[in-house]
């Protein structure tokens, strides 16, 4: 048997005993269904269901290896793109690995020039062998991955709970199955805004914009006492994040760290033995006026260095698209054979994608691995591997099956 | 608290324009009536102040309210029936700079009275806010959907002060937003069809009114691209593109969107854009060309893209930084116009 027609088996078994968890979207008659079939490798869009139930048994006897849902509502959904009649749509966001840089990507992920056939380690730019740009790339998701994810998705949904306003019942988080988090607003209020309206929704949340001399400047007017500080560590929004990301960034640095974000040897020196003094100024005013140590230049590259590490690294395209397909809560991903699952934001602290996302728990399969690094489900730690036979349990080898660097063996 | 008569000449559009029309039977067809010739004279005239003045205004008569209000849904139908977006656009734009300009003139409780008419959540909002001073709370949704056309900087959501899902505004900002909803709700005013039931006495007006002005909206047209493609004006991101695809390096999905429609835009041939992907790993040929034909309009629906501006760019991290050139436009096809004729000289 080959590797996908026992994959899709595998999901279709599945699917018959476990279709019924499917977690439908709202409205579902006035959304567009897409699903990826396994044999034909297509897209099959413009779907409509009138009920959860058509939907599931949809899932249950196709057993797809991707099952998405669009985030809009349409008049006619089963209708061409042009003639949907868009309704409305709801606010989305992908927290994914791809966009955040870990240093496990060097040893987790590889590639091989399309070229000339180099391969190696991580992502580069160009191959060092030919200079060549077009790569086939192998990526896996590892605990260091994710956990950055996590980290991401907790910084947005601070954002959407304090800034926006959004209560914690009308934000709801899932793992998407392979490397990331989707964090789905469901309050109706954002369902017209149109792509514009979400782009700037977008840009607040990577600090894109941003202008900080706007921050700095005109403040004196809205003082109300010279004993006002202007800025000060628990200030609002995105100024109090910067006073507050440059002091506990300031109040951690090394010489090193300074000279890292480009500052001159000289001027970190000086920055570093003038530590305390400046700490205690940015405490009072905030970190928008040169002192000693810090001139206009080290500022900006400080405050450029804290927007980077505060802002949230989402996936711009998913969130600005009005008509984006989105997986469906519940389903199996075709690239790791882990489902999309969604927990509550109170428990993200405790959620492991590896232990909730797995789907297949009873038996063992033979493959014969061609490379894999080492992961994990569950508890257990497997690999790496390199040219071997190995039994795993079933998880773990449609999990390698489906990163396509194993065979079946029978 | 009801606006007075007063107020509603001020604010017209708050009003209910239909009972105001009953009252006085203003039938469209009827307005050759001696009776409401001073209604229609000022009707005419609000159209004229938008086409004579820069920025466009409608001045503001007080104590005429018997003539201030009907004129201004009378002046509607008489824009419409130019059949012209220059005036349209321009009338609309005057009618909501003349509201800007007396908002801020009124106080808080005032302007709250006066947007009850959108379903803005927008509350008085005095108390300092992160120790900065402000008038008014709105809510995001609302500030987005007006603000998002605005292109200053103090107008990204993401320079504003935000709490809870409310932007903080002073009286000035609430006006000027309260001024881009008016002239929204202003061009959705205008219908199609009135031509058809106005009588012909008033229609000739509105021709000869057109006509006065049409040297003017002809200059306000737009300059063709030369017919030749000329790549010494690319700007920086798409020079990155052109050459990304060039050599076959991944370009996201977004950057050949871009690519393409600029390339389109700027008169270059579908089946040269087709093989300027040529050295891209996964071509396809049939697929590449249904995306270029569907992107120029010539399939699916019929729309013809304008490249995305450089805002979006900025969004999505396409942009690799602007140049002296760019510091001046706002999309890549503003920048490549401005370059060839910089070029030409």
């Amino acid at each position: 048997m080959d590797n996908q027609t026992f994959i899709q088996q595998k999901f279709a078994e599945f699917y018959e005993e476990n279709a019924s968890k499917i977690e439908a979207p709202s409205s579902i008659s006035q959304r567009e269904f897409g699903f990826m079939v396994f044999k034909e490798n297509v897209m099959v869009r413009h779907k409509r269901f009138g009920t959860a139930d058509a939907l599931k048994t949809f899932i249950k006897e196709s057993a797809p290896a991707h099952a998405y849902h669009s985030t809009a509502y349409y008049e006619t959904p089963e209708a061409k793109m042009e003639d949907k009649g868009w309704l409305g749509a709801d606010l989305y966001f992908d927290i994914d690995a791809d966009h955040i840089a870990t240093k496990c990507k060097e040893i987790h992920d590889s590639w091989t020039c399309k070229d000339c056939g180099f391969a190696g380690k991580g992502q580069p730019d160009v191959c060092p062998s030919c200079g060549s740009k077009r790569f086939d790339q192998r990526i896996w998701p590892c605990d260091e991955c994710l956990d950055s994810a996590k980290k991401e998705t907790i910084k947005l949904v601070e954002m959407l709970m304090e800034e926006f306003g959004f209560s914690s019942n009308e934000v709801a988080v899932s793992f998407s199955g392979h490397r990331g988090y989707h964090v789905h607003v469901t309050n109706e209020v954002i369902r017209e805004l149109d792509a514009g309206a979400r782009k700037e929704i977008v840009d607040y949340i990577t600090g894109t914009g941003l202008n900080v001399s706007f921050f700095s400047s005109a403040v004196g007017a809205f003082r109300s006492s010279p004993e006002t500080p202007v800025y000060a560590l628990n200030d609002v929004g995105w100024r109090g994040r910067i006073v507050k990301g440059a002091y506990e960034f300031l109040s951690s640095a090394t010489l090193k760290n300074l000279i890292d974000l480009g500052i001159k040897e000289k001027r970190a020196n000086e920055i570093v033995l003038n530590k305390e003094a400046i700490l205690n100024s940015w405490k009072r005013e905030g970190p928008w006026r040169p002192v000693r140590g810090v001139g206009k230049e080290e500022l900006r590259t400080i405050i450029d260095h804290v927007i980077g590490v505060q802002s949230v690294k989402i996936d711009t395209m998913v969130t600005t698209d009005i008509h984006r397909l989105i997986r469906l809560p519940n389903t199996l991903h075709g690239k790791t054979g882990w489902l999309k699952v969604s927990f509550p934001f109170s428990h993200i602290d405790i959620f492991d994608p590896f232990k909730s996302a797995v789907a297949f728990k009873k038996g063992t399969v033979n493959i014969y691995v061609e490379e894999s690094p080492k992961f994990r489900i569950g508890d257990e730690w497997f690999g790496e591997y390199k040219k071997q036979k190995v039994e795993l349990p079933t998880a773990a080898a449609i999990f390698v099956l489906c990163k396509d660097s194993a065979s079946l063996v029978e | 608290m009801a606006l007075t008569r007063s107020e509603l000449a001020k604010y017209p559009f708050v009003f209910d324009a239909a009972e105001e029309v009953k009252r006085l039977d203003l039938d469209i067809s009827n307005l050759e009536n001696p009776n409401l010739k001073t209604i229609v004279d000022r009707a005419f005239n609000r159209i004229e102040e938008a086409l004579a003045t820069d920025p466009p205004r409608v001045s503001y008569r007080p104590g005429d309210e018997d003539k201030e209000i009907p004129s201004f849904p009378v002046a509607i139908i008489l824009a419409s029936a130019t059949n012209n977006d220059y005036i349209k656009r321009r009338y609309a734009l005057a009618e909501a700079v003349r509201a800007y300009d007396l908002l801020q003139f009124e106080d808080e409780k005032k302007i709250v009275e006066v947007v009850k008419v959108f379903n803005w959540k927008l509350r008085i909002h005095k108390q300092p806010v992160g120790y900065r001073r402000y008038d008014f709370a709105l809510f995001f949704t609302d500030f987005l959907r007006n603000a998002e056309v605005f292109h200053e900087d103090e107008w990204k959501l993401v320079n504003r002060i935000m709490v809870n899902g409310e932007v903080f505004l002073n009286k000035r900002e609430a006006a000027r937003l309260i001024q881009e909803e008016v002239r929204k709700r202003i061009e959705k005013r205008f219908s199609i069809d009135v031509r058809q039931m106005l009588p012909e006495s008033i229609l000739q007006r509105v021709d000869d009114l057109s006509k006065k002005y049409a040297d003017r909206i002809s200059r306000a047209r737009y300059i063709p691209f030369p017919k030749e493609v000329v790549n010494e004006a690319f700007p920086p991101c798409i020079q990155i593109f052109y050459g990304s695809a060039k050599t076959g390096t991944h370009i996201s999905h977004l950057g050949r969107f871009t690519l393409t429609s600029f390339l389109l835009n700027i008169n270059m041939k579908p089946e040269d854009i087709v093989n300027l992907f040529r050295a891209s790993a996964d071509f396809n040929e049939r697929m590449t060309k249904y995306q270029v034909e569907h992107i120029s309009g010539d399939r699916g629906s019929r729309t013809k893209y304008r490249s995305p501006t450089c805002e979006t760019l900025k969004t999505h991290a396409l942009c690799p930084g602007p140049d002296e050139l760019c510091k001046t436009i706002r999309s890549p096809l503003r920048y490549y116009a401005k370059k060839t004729r910089m070029l030409k000289r």
